[in-house]
């Protein structure tokens, strides 16, 4: 290649020079904590409070790592001379995270909102059956959970605010239309 | 597969010796393993054994649906998740007659581009490191760990994306996300020249790998062997180029599809880095195209029970080590009848029966490296 012998040598040691004269970009794990976006799937958390046991996640999930008992309970009707109502509770809930392949499919098939992802990750234990967060655990993961991002502004409305914005505008029409003619009879008498 | 020698007194003990590279062996990337006959330090014979990772994903393909199909298509080939997840929506989508929205291809496409720069990079770096060059690895993954930040922004996960879903993509793009992809892109662009000079202008990189391990056009046509090792041999086909999928057909100003005709080692390395380069310029290339889109939803609305319409379709896509297939049968159900899996690697290392006879075991790690493959895209 080189008429020069040891000339690789020296481009060699100039790259090693110039990577020295630069900013580390190793960073001191356990010391310092990683930066991670809200997206980042490390943990699944449970809002159990939005759990209506529909069975939907487990039922979806890949390798069914999910597991979830109930009984159902009979609540006294509302209003007297109502009908008694029969409802579920939750018993256990509980993701195998030892089983868990991290698709993310049970959180997007929550028809209530109940699951969602935390980056947290640091859960590693030496014992397998450890992996497997029960409810409270699960619940625990919650206060971890980070706001999802702003989305970019070519995305579309998310459908949320576009059906609130509807609303809104039909309201205001409404209002719009209900003045004018509230106005009319003012404006003629 | 075996062979029997058959011999009266000493004619049956040959004097050629067998030797079992791997399963364990740290040139193999897992768990191939290589059943050697020697001739002293040359290579007679030699024959991959396969199957120490098999998964059976085929068959579990056609017990799960196909959102759940997605996330075990990603796993196959680790270092080209998103390209794996590809072909199943395309097949899907085309077995639907689904149309995309335009956002949702562009970004596919940009996404498709990042993860090839993963993964050649990935072989850029390991290449040199089974070559006794211990540095580049270092840089290699300092620069994937840039755009990993990148698609684990967007996706949230670093390897297995699951991030595409039939008919779009899982979700819109966080804000702001495309300048800092940008920026990523130009980074890792500045400092590609450590591969182009300290790696590929090594002179004893190159000793090590020109004129080694030539792979003919002849042999690549009978295996099947596809991607960047296709294309050093003279194999001028890109399914990017000569099958647009996607967005491609309207990058084809951008795309440049690296060929070598001397299809040794060499040969291969360069065009994997040429091709990382070009997959640098197509992934900017969409960036701008996707900052001048018009906004728009990046997703279609699905069925609560999403079932492909009776048929089957052959959805290809050009990988980043070569050609993926889907072949999917469906019967109507919600899970596919039969879902082929047509994977890069399975094809490309095949070759190797044909590669390594003839030459040193000191040769045989440069050659295995330079065959560019996954084991998990080899068993499946």
């Amino acid at each position: 290649m080189s008429p020069v012998p040891g000339h690789g040598l020296a481009k060699g040691l100039a790259v090693t020079l110039r990577t020295m004269t630069r900013r580390s970009v190793t960073h001191q794990y356990p010391d310092a904590a990683p930066h991670l976006p809200p997206r980042s799937r490390g943990v699944i958390a449970l809002f159990e409070e939005n759990c209506t046991v529909c069975m939907l996640c487990a039922r979806e999930c890949p390798d069914w790592c999910i597991y979830i008992d109930s009984h159902k309970e009979t609540v006294p009707p509302a209003a007297p001379g109502g009908r008694e109502r029969s409802r579920n509770v939750l018993d256990r809930f509980a993701i195998d995270f030892a089983l868990c392949m991290y698709c993310g499919i049970c959180i997007e098939v929550c028809p209530f909102d109940a699951l969602f992802w935390s980056p947290e990750f640091e859960y590693a234990e030496t014992d397998i059956r450890e992996l497997t967060h029960e409810r409270d655990k699960l619940r625990e993961w919650m206060w971890t959970v980070p706001t999802p991002p702003a989305l970019d502004p070519g995305a579309e409305e998310p459908k949320e605010i576009a059906a609130a914005r509807k609303t809104a505008e039909k309201l205001a029409a409404a209002q719009e239309t209900a003045a004018q003619q509230t106005e009319t009879p003012e404006g003629g008498a | 597969m075996t062979e029997t020698t058959v011999g009266i007194g000493g004619a049956a003990e040959g004097t050629d010796m067998v030797l079992n590279i791997g399963p364990q062996h740290p040139s193999t990337h897992g768990v191939l393993r290589l059943r050697l006959i020697l001739d002293g330090e040359r290579i007679s014979h030699a024959e991959p054994v396969i199957g120490y990772m098999h998964r059976g994903a085929e068959k579990l393909f056609e017990a799960r649906d196909y959102r759940q199909i997605i996330m075990l298509a990603n796993r196959h080939d680790w270092l080209s998740a998103f390209s794996n997840e590809l072909g199943v929506v395309i097949a899907v989508e085309r077995m639907l007659g689904m149309e995309v929205p335009e956002r949702a291809v562009w970004t596919r496409t940009l996404l498709a581009e990042l993860n090839r720069v993963l993964n050649h990079l990935m072989f850029l770096g390991s290449y040199p490191l089974e070559l006794g060059g211990i540095t580049p690895v270092f840089y290699a993954f300092r620069e994937r760990e840039e755009l990993q930040n990148i698609l684990e922004e967007v996706s949230g996960g670093r390897m297995h994306y699951m991030f595409n879903r039939v008919g779009g993509l899982k979700e819109d793009l966080p804000n702001g996300w495309l300048g800092r992809a940008r920026e990523a892109v130009a980074d890792v662009r500045s400092r590609m020249d450590v591969f182009d000079r300290l790696v590929l202008g090594n002179e004893i990189f190159r000793g090590r790998t020109r004129g080694v391990g030539v792979l003919t056009p002849q042999t690549v046509h009978a295996y099947g062997v596809s991607g960047p090792i296709a294309r050093a041999s003279g194999v001028d086909f890109d399914l990017r180029r000569d099958e647009p999928y996607l967005a491609y057909g309207e990058l084809q100003d951008t795309l440049n599809v690296a060929t070598r005709t001397e299809g040794d080692c060499l040969a291969r390395f360069e065009c994997l880095l040429e091709q990382t380069h070009n997959s640098l310029d197509l992934a900017d290339a969409c960036l701008d195209r996707i900052a001048e889109l018009p906004p728009g939803p990046i997703n279609q609305r699905l069925p609560k029970v999403l079932k492909a319409p009776e048929g089957h379709t052959y959805a290809w896509t050009e990988n980043p080590l070569g050609i993926n297939g889907y072949y999917l049968v469906s019967k109507g159900d919600k899970t596919p009848y039969r879902l082929k899996l047509r994977s890069a690697s399975y094809n490309n290392i095949q070759a190797l029966t044909e590669l390594l006879p003839g030459t040193l075991v000191a040769d045989m790690v440069a050659i295995l490296g330079s065959m560019f493959f996954v084991v998990g895209d080899i068993d499946k």
